[in-house]
């Protein structure tokens, strides 16, 4: 399919399914980036002259908001880096015990973790809230961390059984008749091994807990403590007459750096854990 | 021992998957709302019995099914359509790739407004476009009969990515070889895309498809910031009107009916379709 020597024609056709590609994946988000330089006034005006439409204002509004954006951008980072590290600390160990199940356990087992990954979660969110109230963990970023880490368990523990259960067996063996205790064993022979799956797990669980939406909108309230995803939504919903769409374009381009930066480094991580996720779950 | 090392991990599962459905079970046969001032009592079936004759939930159920159906159906088509170009090989393959994967990456609540001043009317882009060519306003936005095309689009620019890496996978699973083989016998390209690409690429194509529904059927940041659920709740899920049930109306009893209901209605969506694929043999590959 790949190997036939392929004429003019069907290169530039194929150039053009890129770059229409491009256009649709990028586009609306260079239409967001160009809104965030564009004054006030020129995104409601198109007869103003080229040069007076463009402005720095819309960042300089968002960073001298109370609280200023970047608090966002601090919370996300803390509450999805904490997610991501509880997360695997809970399911490294997890997955280890699952593989290590004999077969008839970890079928029905398997089944029940594939069930709760497949389930839309916001339908979670009312016993969640009820959790929070009860217990007192609402409008606290660490506390937030754990429905964070327990909604992402699912795919991490699909990821990370799928990893260990490929690792040869002879290896620890191997290990344990050196004399090498359990913790020994998972510390300096089989986490080293897992860890392209590690790694994995780590920035889809990192992705989730920076996206997520419902949980962050009940449990959190306080301006200072909210997460990008609701700060976005709250400026949506504060000003229902008139969204400050340059402030807004500016906050996207802002709030979507760290992403693409994210994306960019870690993409084969990305696509190996998303392909590994659902094939081997 | 080992299943020691996993109990932590299961429990918490358990606690936040399982807790809730049976706390929403038992509170599916309470009344906890202001008029019992927030506390929960035993009202039998009545919630149930309120839902069977609740129009607007139907009615959002049937929205939800509709968006689920048609974004996925969309997604699926143009993923593989992407997928069988990224799976050329071409220069810059892999930076394409990973800018493709921009839009998944995003957070939806943040797209969605950008969908809002894109989509908005006088000013967005597209309605000076339409405009520009001297045609009518299309009032994409507080059109009922157009706008949950507008949460379809803007469903589709962000997870057709997802379904197209399962597909990607899918391509580079099978053997070049085959194609080869396939070409000898005097297959033309569309013949192997039929009978050798998607039989082998149905797994993928499946499991995709479940995953997506189910999320779909859940969509509620998309529509929360998008459209509100209007205009005249033309775009209101399930998952929306459980949450304004809960958190606008304070009616937490029959907002856990609402979702409990949600739930059952996806599963049985998913149990019949496997059941028509079933009957329909697609499945026979699979149960190997």
């Amino acid at each position: 399919m790949t190997d036939k020597p392929m004429t003019r024609g069907s290169m530039t056709r194929r150039t053009f399914w890129i770059a229409l590609l491009m256009v649709w994946s990028l586009g609306p988000m260079l239409w967001q980036l160009v809104s965030s330089f564009t004054t006030a006034d020129a995104l409601v005006n198109d007869q103003l002259s080229f040069w007076s439409r463009w402005t720095l204002n819309n960042y300089r509004d968002l960073l001298t908001t109370d609280p200023p954006f970047w608090r966002y951008l601090f919370n996300s980072s803390f509450v999805a880096s904490l997610t991501t590290l509880l997360t695997l600390m809970f399911a490294i160990p997890a997955a280890y015990g699952m593989a290590k199940l004999p077969d008839r356990w970890r079928g029905s087992l398997r089944a029940a973790v594939v069930g709760a990954a497949l389930f839309p979660y916001v339908l979670l969110f009312l016993a969640l809230l009820e959790l929070a109230r009860t217990f007192a963990l609402g409008n606290n970023l660490i506390a937030i961390a754990i429905p964070y880490s327990a909604l992402s368990m699912p795919l991490a523990l699909l990821l990370l059984t799928a990893a260990f259960e490929a690792l040869p067996n002879d290896l620890e063996d191997a290990a344990k008749l050196e004399g090498l205790s359990l913790w020994q064993r998972l510390r300096w022979v089989l986490l080293p091994l897992i860890a392209p799956a590690s790694a994995s797990t780590a920035i889809l669980v990192f992705l989730f807990a920076w996206n997520e939406y419902p949980v962050a909108l009940t449990w959190l309230s306080r301006s200072d403590l909210l997460t990008l995803p609701v700060a976005m939504a709250r400026i949506a919903g504060s000003s229902t007459y008139s969204v400050p769409y340059g402030t807004y374009a500016a906050a996207t381009v802002l709030g979507a750096i760290p992403l693409l930066v994210l994306v960019l480094v870690f993409q084969r991580q990305i696509v190996s854990g998303l392909t590994n996720g659902s094939i081997k779950g | 021992m080992t299943m020691l090392l996993a109990a932590p991990a299961l429990l918490l599962i358990a606690v936040v998957f399982g807790w809730p459905m049976l706390r929403y079970a038992w509170l599916s046969f309470h009344a906890d709302s202001v008029l019992t001032g927030l506390e929960p009592v035993a009202n039998g079936g009545a919630n149930w019995l309120r839902l069977v004759a609740d129009q607007r939930f139907w009615l959002d159920a049937g929205q939800t099914a509709r968006f689920a159906l048609i974004s996925v159906g969309l997604e699926l088509l143009l993923a593989m359509a992407i997928a069988l170009l990224l799976h050329q090989r071409w220069r810059g393959r892999g930076a394409v790739r990973a800018l493709t994967l921009l839009p998944w990456a995003l957070p939806t609540t943040m797209m969605a407004l950008g969908w809002r001043w894109i989509f908005n009317t006088p000013y967005g882009p597209i309605e000076v476009l339409v405009r520009s060519l001297g045609l009518n306003s299309l009032d994409l936005l507080s059109t009922p009969s157009i706008t949950w095309l507008v949460t379809v689009f803007a469903d589709v620019w962000k997870t057709t990515p997802f379904i197209t890496l399962i597909l990607l996978a899918g391509l580079q699973s099978i053997p070049e070889d085959l194609y080869s083989a396939f070409r000898l016998e005097g297959g033309t390209p569309l013949q192997g895309l039929r009978r050798v690409t998607l039989p082998l690429l149905l797994p993928y194509i499946l499991l995709s498809l479940l995953f997506r529904l189910a999320q779909a059927f859940g969509v509620f940041d998309l529509v929360q910031v998008l459209t509100g659920g209007g205009p005249a709740g033309s775009t209101e899920s399930i998952a929306l009107y459980a949450y304004l049930n809960g958190m606008r109306f304070l009616d937490f009893g029959y907002s856990a009916t609402v979702m409990l209901a949600g739930f059952l209605l996806l599963t049985a969506l998913i149990l019949a379709g496997t059941l028509l694929l079933r009957s329909c043999g697609l499945l026979r590959p699979l149960d190997r």
